[in-house]
């Protein structure tokens, strides 16, 4: 999997490509874990790119919302495809997650 | 109907390269996104869960993917302890962020995304045959 980071105003933006499967999750959090220095930090995860995500992966992404939320920050996804969507849905990870539509539009949600 | 099969011990690249190979095999078949992707994280859970609470790392488990009109077969063998992926106890998914455990999901998903499930035990092995609708042809989420 492919890890970009850039910081867009005060929020972290990652664009996450590829499969976010058992071998690639614990790097994923590791990386992205490690960008969650300040308080109350805002990180958004760009979706658009990964085309499977596996339970490990969900492991990955709820280990960063809790650190995220422990921190008194805010965490989000965006453009998620349809089949990874149906995996959040399911696990009910669409309600306890912010999904945006779209990198813009969640990047001006995450502005507040 | 088109078949492809396969052996892997299910460790992390084995696990890895047999999804790589079952994707590829159902994307040149022109099966939709949705169960390619599901079809994959199917086999994927249950291989991963066969080393990590079977105990059977070292075993290769043998797998088949069918593809029919109307959906996906998938059938994994092993040689692992009795073990029915049906009767796995349910996540707990309606508490807060802070009691969610971080795991649980893998089979939760094997049976909320399979159309069918089926399970038997012979011959000393585990036989479980699972199938995902094709896109024009799903219910909604069935589940079991």
């Amino acid at each position: 999997m492919e890890i970009l980071d850039e910081r867009i105003g005060d929020t972290c933006v990652i664009t996450a490509k590829g499969r976010l499967d058992g071998g690639a999750s614990t790097a994923f959090a590791e990386k992205v874990g490690a960008l969650i220095t300040n308080e109350s930090p805002k990180l958004l995860v760009d979706f658009a790119g990964v085309d499977f995500v596996s339970s490990a992966g969900l492991r990955a992404v709820l280990v960063l919302f809790k650190k995220v939320k422990a921190a008194g920050g805010s965490f989000a996804l965006c453009a998620v495809q349809e089949q990874v969507r149906e995996v959040l849905d399911i696990t009910g990870f669409t309600g306890m997650l912010s999904i945006h539509a779209a990198r813009t539009e969640a990047i001006a949600a995450m502005r507040g | 109907m088109t078949r492809f099969q396969a052996s892997t011990l299910p460790n992390a690249d084995g696990i890895a390269a047999l999804t790589d190979q079952v994707i590829e095999f159902l994307e040149q078949h022109a099966v939709d996104a949705r169960a390619v992707h599901h079809t994959g994280l199917v086999l994927s859970e249950v291989l991963t869960n066969l080393a990590t609470h079977g105990g059977c790392s070292d075993r290769a488990a043998k797998i088949a993917v069918t593809i029919g009109p109307d959906r996906v077969t998938g059938e994994i063998v092993d040689s692992g302890p009795p073990f029915d992926p049906r009767l796995a106890p349910e996540p707990s998914l309606d508490v807060s962020l802070d009691e969610r455990p971080i795991g649980g999901l893998g089979l939760f998903l094997v049976r909320k995304l399979t159309c069918t499930l089926e399970y038997a035990r012979r011959n000393d092995e585990n036989c479980m045959i699972f199938a995902i609708r094709r896109e024009g042809n799903r219910e909604d989420n069935k589940g079991h």
